[in-house]
């Protein structure tokens, strides 16, 4: 992950800055909120892509931390910040899981594998109505919920430790082994990396984070169910602002959840666009980013020339696709 | 060489592979019918040499000119029509596929397909041990067979210009023997051949003429008699210190020193 | 009794699973590229099929072949002038350009269709045989039919056809693919295109067995990948078993397991990370560890 440090601390003193801002309008808190969650999801979900973990079911994290949340305020009766513990556990807990139990799948397998977590964890959830509600899903328990500044304040903190942690992790050793796993796992074990021990190490904290944002939105919302707290939506939304925003870079995601919900709302207010189409917007921007934008909106911003890829297609002996020959 | 235009002509090539280049400058001939060697130690172009006739790696600068017209341009499977073929290095036969197969892809080509009745009579004539495992998957088989089957599945698209990329490598010496008992016997049946091996002795042998190449070029050439002469080939080899055995070295050294061409 | 329903539900259920899963180990073994969004396209020929029932009384089995062939021409397309960047492109790319051209198709889709639930209804749909004490359900067993004709149809054109042969050469050799003349470019669009028909084929005989929504290919799509792990990455019959094994293990939940019906979508992903976790290269395939 590249980390310039001005990018870095403007990220962070952005974050700051926005709590100073007088949060007295309710779309300006609202959209405050929304960023904010969004940006710790980008993050993590940025975290584990740099290592070479490409997970398209974030939403497995983001629902376990809701409902890890959701058993705190109902059933554990916990006040507003120890409710986050069982939900960062929960989520580092599934992260760890997911990341030993695929071992070292490679990408495709292991994108895969995130997919059927996540729904996996969906069906689980609707066939354990006493516990979730079901289908039809459960509310927070009556007067839990604080007071609405508490709760904003709480999702910028959140967000610039978020951004805080990723940046930390990122200019210890963790970031070679990162960039190692990335390119070649194999060449990064002769290194003396060990590329579970990373994986897994990676996979936990980027867990937690996603969980995280995903108990915030529970506290938002008031409500949970099954197919909301596992619905890949505002994953999808995480992965575009990563990719929009400059993947592999710490200001990346954080730049892209900006520019998401800006252009959401936008479309929203001024072109009066329906809620139904904003995914079909989302997956034309995700498909557009990888088109024309493979850098994101950072690469742009620091453009250096492109290298050339090292040769078209063909290598020079013994071209078999690894390990994928097909065998009709 | 004196007389007619060569069948295929390289003229001054640069080629490479994304930001390195490996070949600088190497022009190199091959007269209709004839045979020739390619030379050298490891990493010094011989299978890029082959990679740019073929046309999977395209040249930088420079000429590649088959049967008198320019193959710049030309995608890699229109080659096979035009009559160039490759055995790679490494065999690269189609594992999960019989052996009979292996040679009906080999004439995918529409210019293969004209012949292939003729031809997998030809080849089961000249590889009886092919004729034997027709059936059989050609990841079964061992080194040697699928070093035949490499060069069948090669002769199956009917060229004129058949390159072999290190026929013997991995090979027992007495199998490495049968296989160049039959490129002999291709040889003289009037295709062209350009082989490039890494046993200059056994090249040698079946070769009439041969480029010792040395950091992308050609660093001596001449005819197999002359190339015999291990003081030269060593200098060539080693000219810029790989220290690296050569078989040839062990074998007596020829009456007449030849000078290099 | 209550057994040969049970083997004759899953061995229906296991035709369709197969069909599904072969389009996608086509692509997959040939071009190397996990196509995330070939579930959409299992969803359009499912529309497709119902469109042309209710609109114009065409029955599905007679637009099928219009449907392919549309499916194939689209996906030959598709390929040739626009995803065949994704042969160099790193993985993230593969995966997420497939995965938002999904998204796009199935949002187009709830947009225009609505996402009410659909259903085809040809006459022999509803129909049922009586064979013995077990039933025989007509409208499975038609898609049964169907989805063996194409499987035997794409395995016999992959292994005595040319361009079948170059398939398989392309799926397992790319560089002597291309010395023995095949272009490669050509055969990954040819691959792609007749994955994509499949697919089609796959939905229009689904069409009148399950509920037509605009989500429906996504769902299916976690089971093909879970058939394609289970059998074996780069076996065809690995994915064929694997898909028998599914049905059989789906049906066998949903009769003996309270509630079964429901935890039967769960099959798919706990047979997935089991495999995953236990033995990853499947039952045939080989290793997808890197």
């Amino acid at each position: 992950m590249k980390t310039n440090r001005f990018a870095v601390a403007g990220v962070m003193v952005l974050l700051a800055a926005l709590m100073l801002v007088p949060l007295n309008l309710p779309q300006m808190n609202d959209w405050l909120f929304r960023i904010a969650t969004l940006i710790m999801l980008a993050v993590s979900w940025n975290m584990m892509a740099s290592a070479g973990m490409i997970s398209l079911g974030h939403s497995a994290f983001w629902g376990v931390g809701s409902y890890g949340c959701l058993v705190a305020i109902n059933y554990l009766k916990l006040p507003f910040f120890m409710s986050f513990i069982p939900a960062l556990l929960f989520g580092a807990l599934i992260g760890m899981l997911l990341a030993l139990s695929t071992g070292r799948l490679r990408g495709v397998f292991f994108a895969i594998a995130t997919l059927a977590l996540s729904e996996g964890l969906r069906i689980i959830g609707l066939m354990l109505p006493d516990f979730t509600g079901g289908a039809a899903g459960m509310f927070l328990r009556h007067g839990a919920r604080p007071a609405a500044m508490v709760l904003y304040y709480s999702a910028i903190i959140a967000a610039l430790l978020t951004v805080l942690a990723a940046w930390l992790l990122s200019i210890t050793k963790l970031r070679y082994a990162m960039r190692a796993m990335h390119d070649n796992e194999d060449a990064a074990q002769m290194l003396g990396i060990n590329p579970l021990f990373y994986r897994t190490l990676i996979s936990t904290i980027a867990g937690a984070m996603a969980a995280g944002a995903g108990a915030l939105n529970l506290w938002h919302s008031a409500y949970l169910a099954p197919d909301i707290a596992f619905s890949l939506h505002f994953a999808i939304l995480a992965q575009i602002a990563a990719i929009i925003g400059g993947v592999h870079t710490l200001a990346g995601p954080v730049i892209g959840a900006f520019a998401i919900i800006g252009l959401s709302e936008l479309s929203r207010t001024s072109l009066g666009i329906k809620e139904g189409y904003s995914l079909l917007i989302y997956g034309v921007m995700l498909v557009a980013a990888i088109t024309f934008m493979p850098k994101g909106l950072y690469g742009i911003l620091k453009a250096r020339p492109a290298r050339k890829p090292a040769r078209e297609g063909l290598a020079p002996a013994g071209a078999s696709p690894p390990n994928d020959a097909a065998q009709p | 060489m004196s007389g007619a235009t060569p069948l295929l002509s390289l003229a001054g090539v640069n080629a490479g592979y994304g930001e390195s280049q490996v070949l600088d400058g190497l022009s190199i001939d091959v007269g209709a019918g004839q045979v020739v060697c390619l030379l050298g130690a490891n990493g010094v172009g011989k299978t890029t040499t082959l990679m740019a006739i073929t046309g999977i790696v395209e040249p930088s600068a420079g000429d590649i000119r088959f049967d008198g017209q320019s193959l710049l341009g030309i995608a890699p499977h229109r080659r096979v029509e035009l009559g160039i073929a490759l055995a790679p290095e490494g065999r690269q036969v189609f594992q999960h596929c019989s052996v009979h197969e292996n040679l009906l892809l080999g004439s995918f080509s529409q210019r293969g397909r004209k012949v292939r009745t003729a031809k997998l009579d030809e080849i089961y004539s000249m590889f009886p041990r092919l004729a034997e495992r027709r059936m059989q998957m050609a990841g079964l088989m061992s080194g040697g067979e699928q070093q035949m089957l490499a060069i069948g599945r090669a002769l199956m698209s009917d060229p004129r210009l058949l390159m072999l990329d290190e026929p013997s490598l991995g090979l027992a010496p007495k199998i490495a023997l049968q296989v160049y008992e039959v490129i002999a016997r291709i040889a003289a049946s009037g295709i062209s051949i350009l082989l490039v091996e890494q046993n200059t002795q056994t090249a040698l042998s079946v070769a009439e003429r041969g480029y010792v190449l040395s950091h992308g070029r050609v660093a001596l050439s001449g005819s197999n008699t002359q190339l015999l002469d291990a003081a030269a080939i060593r200098e060539a080899f080693f000219g810029a210190g790989h220290g690296r055995p050569d078989a040839a070295l062990d074998h007596p050294q020829p009456n007449n020193a030849g000078t290099p061409q | 009794m209550m057994y040969v329903q049970l083997a004759i539900d899953s061995l229906l259920l296991g035709g369709l699973y197969a069909l599904m899963a072969l389009g996608l180990a086509l692509s997959f073994g040939v071009t190397n590229i996990l196509n995330f969004a070939h579930g959409e396209a299992i969803m359009l020929g499912a529309y497709g099929a119902f469109f042309g029932l209710t609109l114009g009384g065409i029955d599905p089995l007679l637009s099928l072949p219009a449907l392919m062939l549309v499916g194939f021409l689209a996906g030959y397309a598709l390929f040739r002038y626009f995803l065949k960047r994704l042969l160099t492109a790193p993985q993230v790319n593969q995966i997420l350009l497939t995965f938002g051209l999904g998204m796009i198709l199935n949002n187009a889709a709830a947009i225009a269709f609505t996402a009410d639930m659909r259903s085809a209804n040809p006459s022999y749909a509803s129909e049922s045989i009586r064979l013995g004490e077990a039933y025989l359900p007509m409208g499975r067993f038609i898609a049964f039919g169907v989805a063996c004709v194409m499987a035997v149809a794409l395995l016999l054109w992959l292994h005595r056809t040319e361009y079948g042969r170059a398939c398989r050469a392309v799926a397992q050799n790319q560089l002597a693919s291309t010395l023995a003349g095949i272009d490669l470019k050509n055969v990954y669009a040819v691959a792609f295109g007749i994955s994509i028909a499949i697919g089609v084929a796959t939905g229009v005989v689904l069409s009148w067995v399950t509920p037509v929504t605009p989500f429906m290919g996504f769902h299916l799509l976690v089971k093909a990948f879970a058939i394609i792990i289970l059998g074996g990455i780069g076996s065809i019959g690995g994915a064929m078993a694997g898909a028998f094994l599914l049905g059989f293990l789906e049906t066998a939940v949903a009769y003996f397991v309270p509630e079964g019906i429901g935890w039967a979508e769960g099959v798919a992903f706990a047979v997935l990370f089991l495999i995953l976790i236990f033995r990853p290269r499947g039952i045939a395939g080989q290793a997808a560890e890197g």
